[in-house]
């Protein structure tokens, strides 16, 4: 009865499965494919409405990518041309080998379809995975029609609304992600060569070590390097300053001082003095207002790794791997997304009643149902392609590992939260005049602590109420002091600092960072270091001799030189990721900003084999003499 | 003595600007200032005369148009000047920024990275509140409280270090913010007058009301000055050890 014949393909098995129990209501047949254990066809039928109609279907999956961009095979021995060349080496695009049966399964199953329809992840890479897909399919059968289903959670319904609103691959995301990854081989090939041949026999500890460039690691390296240097550099000072006391109604009310504190001990020694001078203080401002602490805005991706470092104490990179995970068994939703407003069309309430059963925030989504519910907050930022991150149904803590739990956890608190009320307080500022000086003092009362309650992640605690003032009122402060101290150094860079520090300076996508942060990990660029205990733990990122030397290294390379271009600044790449956006929505072609980018690469290419040895010198005085920065 | 110079030397006095003969006659006899109406010449006179060195080109008369000599007794607790007096900057400090923080924002000028065209490599905060409702942790000792991003611009409050025509000197503390008194914006050598200003231990209190910014510079020294400026930072934090002042 079914008439039409549709090849489904997702991105990854999981979702396949998933998206065929969906379809078929259950009534599946699994197939294995030959030389992939991972893969499975599932067959059954499905009515797709409009053109398609009744189907009999197959779905299936790949696993990432397809295929591999490389270099002809005259090219790819080290030292089998110039590095210089491989900017423009002819390349050529291969099934990579351990993804040939996948794709013979797809050119295979193309041939009896009529239709296929791609249901890789909704994002640039997605995209480009569809474009791949849809290559291998044609290989097959040259005559297939070819359709994507828009989704971004593996939620029944919102599964079958997909599959009934086909829409088309989009070209110009997939040749973003081509240009990308034509760039970073080029680019990083050259570089990395040349690096790894110049300056590998320099001392033992680089003997056989790839000495990688890429165009994400080097600044992110940088801004690790950056900061080392700033606290090994650092020269603490000392400062002065001057605190008023005043007790009254039998509180001790401390008033802080509006300069803070100066680096001048005689200036504050005679500013103490002309205030204890004019004896009495004047009020000159009481400030009554109600307060409020806001809920925190929808979550992105930026933020999930941020705060999971930050409060879950996990490796960004670990996050992601588990977000992605939990969104494969359709818990979450989507978890790459920049998207910080939630559409008006979704069903809120509906998400929040999905929390109920849960043991710890079931309760507090009921108080959402029972009126506390308010339209969250809408950040600036919108994807157009996926909502916020947030709980798709809920899951029991059995169901999952202890960290997936945490993850799983913040996400729907997180969520919970967006839809709560802010924090309600009320604060009180009173500022004074004391001779020549202005001094103020807050308190700051907390009436409703609304979505603090879920969201245990924020902290906004009351603190001492202060007595009551009256403006223009005179009185004796019952102290005043010169106090003294230290400026400290900044600290070491951590995780949740250093995404912070890419996305504001556009390194790397939302999908990329934690990648970035893991590859100079593993190259051992930097290294990790464990400070405090506890919840106060905290993971230091430390730049290794090598980091340092590369970056130092590299800086010295371009000194000098007009316009400061800098591999170990976000600003080329930040330029580079501007242009595919420009690719994605159309505005310029993908070969010509290929072409752009390779020929400014290339002219930082010839400069630093030019000043090499720049480059040898930091080598050899950070590695080999091991001297101090 | 011509009418002209006489005519000059009340315009100037008017401005409390007690100029020397000597420099009046030298400038007047360089270029062709007879046929110049009296306005326009007193104002190329003012503008040559605040890029001299006060104590080469005034010649104070009265008492109150000059610092006291035992200005920076720091025995006396508090006393008035009249004025008013002109005095010319020899030196300004911002010390309500560390040291090492000024040095910093010095460098990423240096390094082209503060400001490359239009771009700027942006710093976070990581749980810092956007609402604002947090206390500030005004004792606290953290260096990056109030840095600036620009090494042009400083928070201030300023130490001067001023001196007047005999050559008198004297510190001078920014009590309240003066307009047009900050680090790299106010030139070496340029001129103030100080009227009605409070001197409490030896240090002269500088607010809008008792100084009036003259303008001009003295050319050599301020080129010094700024080329000197980190060197002069550094020493003071590496020569010490720890000290601030």
């Amino acid at each position: 009865m079914a008439g039409t014949k549709v090849l489904c393909v997702a991105e990854k098995p999981a979702i396949a499965k998933a998206v065929a129990q969906h379809l078929s209501g259950g009534h599946v047949q699994t197939s294995a494919v030959t030389g992939n254990r991972f893969v499975k066809n599932y067959t059954f039928d499905f009515n797709f409405g409009g053109q398609l109609g009744n189907s009999s279907v197959t779905m299936t999956s790949v696993l990432g990518h397809l295929t591999g961009l490389d270099f002809e095979r005259q090219y790819t021995g080290w030292t089998s041309c110039p590095p210089a060349h491989l900017f423009e080496a002819p390349v050529r695009i291969d099934v990579a080998d351990d993804k040939k049966a996948i794709a013979n399964n797809i050119i295979k199953q193309a041939r009896h379809h009529q239709y296929l329809v791609i249901w890789t992840d909704c994002d640039r890479e997605g995209e480009h995975i569809g474009t791949e897909v849809r290559d291998q399919a044609k290989a097959g059968n040259n005559r297939i029609i070819v359709k994507r289903a828009k989704f971004n959670n593996t939620e029944r319904v919102h599964v079958l609304n997909a599959a009934r609103s086909l829409i088309e691959l989009d070209e110009r995301q997939a040749n973003a992600v081509a240009a990308r990854i034509e760039l970073d081989l080029r680019i990083g090939a050259a570089f990395t060569r040349l690096l790894t041949l110049q300056l590998q026999n320099l001392h033992d500890t680089l003997t056989q070590r790839v000495i990688s460039y890429g165009s994400c690691q080097f600044p992110t390296l940088g801004f690790v390097v950056d900061r080392f240097l700033r606290v090994k550099r650092f020269k603490p000072e000392n400062f002065w300053g001057i605190k008023v006391t005043h007790s009254r109604d039998d509180i001790k009310v401390k008033f802080l001082w509006k300069r803070v504190h100066l680096f001048d001990r005689a200036a504050v020694t005679m500013m103490l003095e002309r205030c204890l001078m004019a004896k009495k203080a004047k009020v000159t401002k009481v400030n009554q207002k109600p307060t409020s602490k806001w809920r925190p805005l929808p979550l992105t991706t930026v933020d999930l790794q941020m705060m999971g470092t930050k409060y879950l104490r996990m490796e960004s990179s670990k996050v992601m791997k588990i977000a992605e995970n939990l969104y494969t068994r359709g818990f979450i939703s989507y978890p790459r997304t920049e998207t910080d407003q939630f559409d008006k069309g979704i069903d809120l309430k509906k998400l929040v009643e999905k929390q109920l059963p849960d043991q710890n925030w079931g309760q507090y989504a009921q108080g959402l149902l029972d009126g506390n519910f308010r339209t969250p907050r809408a950040g600036r930022h919108n994807d157009q392609a996926h909502p916020p991150i947030h709980p798709v149904c809920w899951v029991n803590r059995t169901a999952l590992t202890a960290d997936e739990h945490k993850v799983y956890e913040f996400v729907a608190r997180r969520f919970l939260a967006c839809c709560s009320d802010d924090a309600k307080g009320q604060s009180t500022d009173v500022e004074i005049q004391y001779g020549d000086e202005m001094f103020h003092a807050r308190g700051l009362l907390v009436l409703e602590r609304n979505y603090l309650n879920v969201y245990v992640y924020d902290k906004w605690e009351s603190t001492q109420q202060l007595p009551n003032y009256r403006v223009g009122e005179l009185f004796e402060p019952t102290e005043a002091n010169m106090f003294d101290g230290k400026t400290s150094p900044p600290n070491y860079l951590t995780e949740p600092e250093l995404i912070g520090l890419m996305d504001a300076n556009g390194i790397g996508t939302d999908a990329t960072m934690a990648e970035h942060i893991k590859k100079i990990k593993d190259r051992e660029y930097i290294g990790v270091q464990p400070q405090g205990t506890g919840r106060n733990a905290i993971s230091l990122l430390i730049p290794t001799r090598l980091g340092i030397a590369l970056i130092l290294g590299y800086d010295d390379v371009f000194a000098g030189i007009p316009d400061s271009p800098s591999l170990s600044k976000p600003f080329l790449r930040k330029q580079m990721e501007l242009e595919m956006r420009d690719v994605c929505s159309g505005t310029r072609l993908r070969t010509h900003v290929v072409q752009q980018n390779l020929d400014m690469y290339r002219e930082l290419f010839i400069h630093t084999q030019m000043r090499m040895n720049m480059l040898k010198a930091a080598f050899r005085k950070y590695i080999v003499e091991e001297e101090d920065v | 003595m011509s009418t002209l110079q006489d005519q000059l030397n009340a315009q100037l006095q008017s401005k409390s600007l007690p100029v020397s003969p000597a420099w009046l006659t030298t400038f007047l006899s360089t270029g062709t200032h007879q046929r110049t109406p009296l306005p326009a010449l007193t104002k190329t006179a003012l503008f040559r005369l605040l890029n001299t060195d006060f104590r080469e080109s005034l010649i104070p008369r009265a008492p109150t148009s000059v610092l006291p000599v035992d200005i920076f007794d720091p025995t006396a607790q508090e006393r008035r000047l009249p004025g008013p007096i002109p005095l010319q900057v020899l030196d300004i400090e911002d010390i309500g920024t560390s040291i090492w923080n000024q040095v910093e924002a010095i460098e990423r000028i240096e390094r082209g990275e503060a400001v490359r065209g239009r771009e700027i490599v942006r710093t976070v905060n990581v749980g810092d509140e956007q609402d604002g409702n947090n206390e500030a942790d005004n004792a606290g000792g953290n260096a990056n409280a109030g840095a600036p991003t620009n090494a042009n611009e400083s928070n201030g409050p300023h130490r001067l270090i001023l001196q007047d025509a005999r050559g008198t000197r004297a510190v001078g503390i920014e009590m309240n913010q003066i307009n047009g008194v900050a680090v790299m914006q106010l030139s070496i050598g340029s001129k103030l007058l100080l009227k009605n200003a409070t001197v409490a231990r030896g240090m002269i209190l500088l607010t809008p009301e008792s100084v009036t910014l003259l303008g001009g510079k003295i050319e050599v020294m301020d080129l010094a000055w700024k080329a000197g400026r980190k060197a002069r930072l550094l020493e003071k934090i590496t020569g010490t050890g720890a000290g601030g002042v």
